[in-house]
């Protein structure tokens, strides 16, 4: 599902409001797609951010503060993960003490 | 280059400028000295700088990981030859070192020039001092972009 | 969305700032070397590389020549003052640009936190 664009990061860590599809079909705010995109985001950040690390205590050349920077995007992806996980358990529970 | 690189350059700076005052030194101790052990007068000893050449920025191709080459940038004192004044004389038939005639061979040394070479030296040295400590403070500030604000 | 300079933009500024530090450093560590001559980069076409790009381009800093310093005896024209003031100079352009970045994180914490 395409409609909540957290592949915005790094500009934009929040998802645009109005790209959030919560109409009646199938194609509507999809608690697993965005939780996906959420982790893979987090994935691809912490990977960079851990090669520039590797490059930059090998001695190599790493500008350094373009290192401090992709470790702060990649802690605050986390962070914005672990929200958004949280949010949707919540959700969850809350629906599940729903009676019927 | 990259910050640590930084911290070379200005520190190979200060290591020429210390060896260049180190020459000074010897230089002003020596300003009356008629006999060494190579036989007349010291001669004046001077100091050549030299810098080292290459791209400023694209030393990240040659490095991975070896500090052992100079960044380009760095200085460091290539030779310190003989200054080729020629010594001044001096009447002075009494002294043990005169010549046949009576005159005595003096290094060509003024007190007055070393001492402006010196304070040229520390202040070069004070120079990239200063940009030791600016290259530490932009290393601190970059890692504090991790703490908390 | 219009913002203040985003973090990658910050992220450009802060790079240029480092490779003018890196120039400043040869001139000062070179200022009694005999025949050199006082390098420099255009720090403000790199800059509007930098915004214009939104700072997505690895930049190419290109470091060249200085015109109108007089040159001493040896052939060096390194001015002691004029580094001073360029380094001091751009320490605090760092200073300012890590807060700003700093700033820009602290702000989507927040936002993150108070969702």
């Amino acid at each position: 599902m395409s409609n909540v664009s957290l592949g915005a990061i790094p500009n934009s860590y929040l998802p645009e409001p109005s790209s959030i599809d919560a109409g009646g079909d199938g194609d509507g705010l999809n608690f697993g797609s965005v939780l996906k995109n959420a982790i893979h985001n987090v994935d691809q950040m912490n990977s960079s951010a851990g090669a520039q690390v590797n490059s930059l205590l090998q001695g190599g050349g790493g500008d350094m503060t373009s290192v401090m920077i992709a470790v702060e995007k990649a802690d605050v992806s986390f962070q914005l993960m672990m929200q958004v996980r949280n949010k949707i358990v919540s959700a969850y529970q809350d629906i599940e003490k729903m009676q019927f | 280059m990259g910050m640590f690189s930084m911290m070379q350059v200005s520190a190979s700076a200060l290591a020429a400028e210390r060896q260049r005052a180190e020459v000074t030194a010897v230089n002003l101790a020596n300003a009356e000295t008629t006999h060494t052990d190579q036989g007349g007068p010291y001669v004046r000893k001077e100091v050549v700088f030299s810098a080292t050449h290459g791209s400023l920025f694209h030393a990240a191709f040659n490095s991975a990981g070896s500090m052992a080459q100079a960044p380009a940038g760095s200085v460091r004192l290539t030779d310190v030859v003989d200054d080729p004044t020629p010594a001044v004389r001096r009447y002075e038939p009494g002294n043990p070192d005169a010549d046949a005639t009576g005159y005595v061979s003096y290094p060509a040394i003024n007190p007055v020039t070393e001492m402006v070479d010196l304070m040229g030296s520390v202040r070069s040295y004070q120079l990239n001092a200063s940009a030791i400590s600016a290259e530490k403070q932009m290393i601190e500030q970059s890692i504090s972009i991790l703490k908390p604000s | 969305m219009a913002s203040p300079p985003g973090i990658d933009v910050l992220q450009g500024y802060l790079k240029v700032l480092t490779d003018r530090q890196q120039v400043i450093v040869s001139n000062m560590a070179n200022v009694d070397t005999p025949g050199y001559h006082t390098k420099d980069i255009d720090f403000q076409t790199a800059m509007r590389q930098v915004i214009s790009s939104g700072g997505d381009v690895q930049l190419q800093p290109a470091s060249m020549e200085l015109q109108g310093l007089p040159e001493r005896p040896d052939g060096n024209n390194v001015n002691i003052d004029r580094e001073s003031l360029m380094l001091s100079q751009a320490q605090l352009q760092f200073q300012l640009g890590v807060q700003l970045v700093k700033g820009q994180f602290s702000q989507i914490i927040t936002a993150i936190k108070e969702a």
